[in-house]
């Protein structure tokens, strides 16, 4: 789009036509003559658009600020000279948002077991009783013109215990060439639907199955990942990274590699005016993991390959009523040992496959109420002899759960939430489970979920 | 060394495509009413993606996968700005924004940075609703703004491609000229609406009562951001007793049925107003939605 280069290319036009107008050397003199005048004419006025730019920007701020102080001025009777503080999302402090959320559960079931896999403690259903659920902290900002920064803490209590995580921290090299963009730091890793989202923008009080039990609800690492959205009429979008192999469904990595690595591809678009759909594929693969599950009784040992794939389409009806539908499939190749302390077994060799889905719809009928059904389930596959009756055996049962939930939002800061689960992640042991929930959020605007 | 010629031969039209005279300039417009003003002023030369449609709400939209993959494409970002889209418009720009796209460069245009903005608030807290500290953003129901915010426009497409400059600078012209007729036209006839009152639903009309001298005396949402409710009405309703209000303004991604039952008890007309281009079967130029307003206001005046 540049001058130059539009002149370059129409004077290469020119030289490479000119046998045909060798005749015209008059014209072609005027002809240059012309260019060069026309290009002197833009450039002289180019350079005084880009200071007005510049000195526009100045003039802005300056007059916003004074049209504030003159409009005050009137209303300065009215409001107290301490209430006056200017709060914008991009001053020179960082974006703060927090998020309060607290839960009722009640169980009736005494245990949650999943038959057949060995999950991490964010799998687990949480503690029974009032209590307050993960309060999270956010900062963030640009860098600079090139970086942005940032970093969620989150809080939660667990066995009694205060627990303070960083769930996030990183930065991102905003505005690359050719749609690139890199992320370094802790993040939520591009995988499936789920993963990426903080668990206050769910549409669920708690987290499918298969990112339960496979992302133990979140895999979130120290890496790098790069990704690309390409110039294609639909959306389309490429990535991936590398990670430091820490959390699950990695572990116990020593920092000497690189102990696991994501892909993922998907692509998105409309369908009409109201409707629009995305389909994605991504990977997770861990190398050489040294895995503690079960509250540390079961390990594994091995390399660990998880692929998943899924489907999202939203559609509008009418003004503000809309309906989401969302399916993810999972499916895990591991192999290594698997070694069950408190049934004794020693390390296994493991080699198999174990799968899991999700499928979940929402309708928004009201602007302020949702409500909502999902559908998740696992399966183990087979277990080797030397780990019969251990946490790997499955019984014979696939792990399955159903929820129902209603939602009431009074603004788009705030959320209270019913929902019911019945579960049976065991034979026989079913298990209903009432959760009420309420999520705020306080300070920064953050994106709605897409 | 012949393998390379073919090789930089490919490269150079690489090169050479996008800056060909038939690249058009991608125009990213947020509302419907902003590539309305960049085709009066682009014309053929650029071509124009408009992100929300008249009966969307643009604060609720979501980072569609469509719009990202608009964004990657993207020349100039055309918006209302002062966080009117801040649910969406980061996250494209930040997951899909080109370099020449980013804040506070040239293919980054944020309409409501250029005007005078009406309700800019020094103190906020969200127990007031979804307000927005910057001011109100729905900035282009003036018509004065409308000519501000071309020629800036004028300006940055002159930048982005400049061999076309001179189209842009003439387009300018003729808008401007048609523009302000039409504005006077519009400003004329409308005297009689001076001093009159009207109910809205949400503040997205503050820039066009504020031209024509009109007061908004209640809204529909007991704060911004927040729908009807039974109580907020049953109060509107006593609290318009006695007062003379000419109409129900409603624009056509707001829930007409508060409207409507205010309507019912109270005999106030309730207008649904075009609001931006294709906000009705008639409203397709910028022109056209003036015009619409204007007769629609007049009618229920007299």
């Amino acid at each position: 789009m540049s001058n130059k280069l539009l002149l370059a290319a129409s004077a290469v036009a020119i030289l490479s036509a000119s046998p045909a107008f060798a005749a015209d050397d008059v014209n072609l003199q005027t002809l240059q003559a012309e260019i060069q005048e026309m290009r002197q004419a833009y450039e002289s006025k180019i350079e005084q658009l880009e200071q007005k730019v510049e000195t526009l920007s100045e003039q802005q701020n300056q007059t916003t600020k004074k049209m504030a102080a003159t409009e005050t001025a009137a209303g300065e009777a009215l409001t107290p000279a301490t209430s006056k503080r200017h709060i914008a999302d991009n001053s020179f402090n960082p974006e703060i948002g927090v998020i309060l959320q607290g839960k009722y559960q009640s169980f009736s079931a005494n245990e949650g077991e999943f038959a057949g896999f060995a999950v991490g403690e964010e799998a687990e259903r949480g503690q029974e009783g009032l209590g307050i659920d993960e309060s999270e902290l956010n900062f963030s900002g640009s860098v600079d013109n090139l970086f942005r920064g940032s970093t969620t803490i989150a809080l939660h209590e667990h066995g009694g215990e205060t627990e303070v995580e960083i769930e996030e921290a990183y930065v991102e090299a905003m505005a690359l060439p050719y749609g690139l963009n890199a992320k370094a730091g802790r993040f939520f890793s591009e995988l499936g639907y789920l993963n990426s989202h903080h668990s206050h923008a769910d549409d669920f009080a708690d987290r499918p199955l298969p990112n339960r039990a496979f992302l133990d609800s979140n895999y979130g690492d120290d890496g790098v990942q790069v990704s690309a959205v390409l110039p294609t009429d639909i959306y389309s979008e490429i990535g991936g990274g590398v990670f430091r192999g820490n959390d699950f469904p990695g572990g116990g990595a020593d920092g000497n590699d690189i102990g696991s690595w994501t892909a993922y591809g998907r692509v998105g678009g409309d369908i009409g005016d109201n409707t629009s759909w995305r389909l994605g594929v991504s990977t997770l693969q861990v190398d050489g993991a040294e895995r503690s599950a079960n509250e540390d009784k079961v390990v594994f040992d091995g390399d660990s390959s998880l692929y998943i794939a899924g489907a999202r389409l939203t559609h509008a009806l009418g003004n503000d009523q809309e309906l989401i539908f969302q399916g993810e499939y999972f499916h895990r190749d591991e192999d290594g040992t698997y070694d069950d302390n408190d049934a004794g077994t020693g390390a296994i060799a493991y080699d198999d496959n174990q799968s899991g889905w999700y499928a979940q719809g929402v309708y928004k009928f009201h602007p302020q109420w949702r409500v909502g059904t999902r559908y998740s389930q696992l399966h183990a596959g087979d277990v080797p002899a030397g780990l019969v009756g251990s946490a790997l055996d499955d019984g014979g049962h696939d792990p399955w759960a159903a929820s129902a939930m209603v939602d009431w939002s009074n603004s788009e800061f705030s959320r209270v939430r019913a929902q019911f689960n019945r579960e049976e992640l065991s034979d026989g042991n079913e298990d209903d489970q009432i959760v009420l929930q309420y999520i705020m959020s306080m300070g920064a605007h953050g994106a709605h979920p897409f | 060394m012949r393998y390379y010629i073919p090789f930089i031969a490919v490269l150079g039209l690489l090169c050479a495509a996008p800056s060909s005279a038939f690249a058009k300039v991608n125009v990213f417009a947020c509302e419907p009413e902003w590539a309305a003003l960049s085709k009066e002023i682009g014309g053929d030369l650029v071509k124009v993606y408009t992100a929300t449609k008249a009966h969307q709400d643009v604060h609720h939209m979501r980072a569609k996968p469509s719009l990202l993959a608009a964004m990657r494409k993207a020349d100039l970002v055309f918006c209302s700005g002062a966080s009117l889209e801040s649910g969406w418009l980061p996250i494209l720009l930040q997951k899909a924004g080109g370099q020449n796209v980013q804040q506070n460069t040239v293919g980054w245009l944020m309409a409501s940075d250029f005007v005078r903005k009406l309700e800019v608030m020094e103190h906020v807290d969200r127990s007031m609703g979804h307000i927005h500290p910057e001011g109100n953003p729905h900035v282009h129901l003036n018509p004065h703004n409308i000519l501000d915010i071309a020629d800036v426009l004028t300006e940055r497409l002159f930048l982005i491609d400049q061999g076309n400059g001179p189209a842009y600078e003439a387009n300018l012209s003729a808008f401007k000229s048609k523009w302000k007729t039409a504005t006077a036209t519009w400003e004329s006839s409308s005297s009689n609406l001076k001093g009159s009152n009207v109910v809205v639903y949400h503040k997205s009309w503050a820039y066009l009562t504020d031209w024509l001298g009109m007061n908004i005396i209640a809204s529909l949402e007991p704060k911004p951001g927040l729908p009807p409710t039974t109580a907020h009405l049953e109060n509107l309703l006593q609290s318009l007793k006695g007062k003379k209000v000419k109409a129900i303004l409603v624009a056509p991604f707001e829930n007409e049925d508060a409207a409507e039952w205010l309507s019912e008890r109270t005999n106030i007309p309730v207008l649904h107003l075009p609001y931006t281009t294709g906000g009705s079967d008639n409203a397709n130029t910028l022109e056209d939605v003036f015009d619409e307003t204007l007769s629609m206001l007049n009618k229920a005046a007299h």
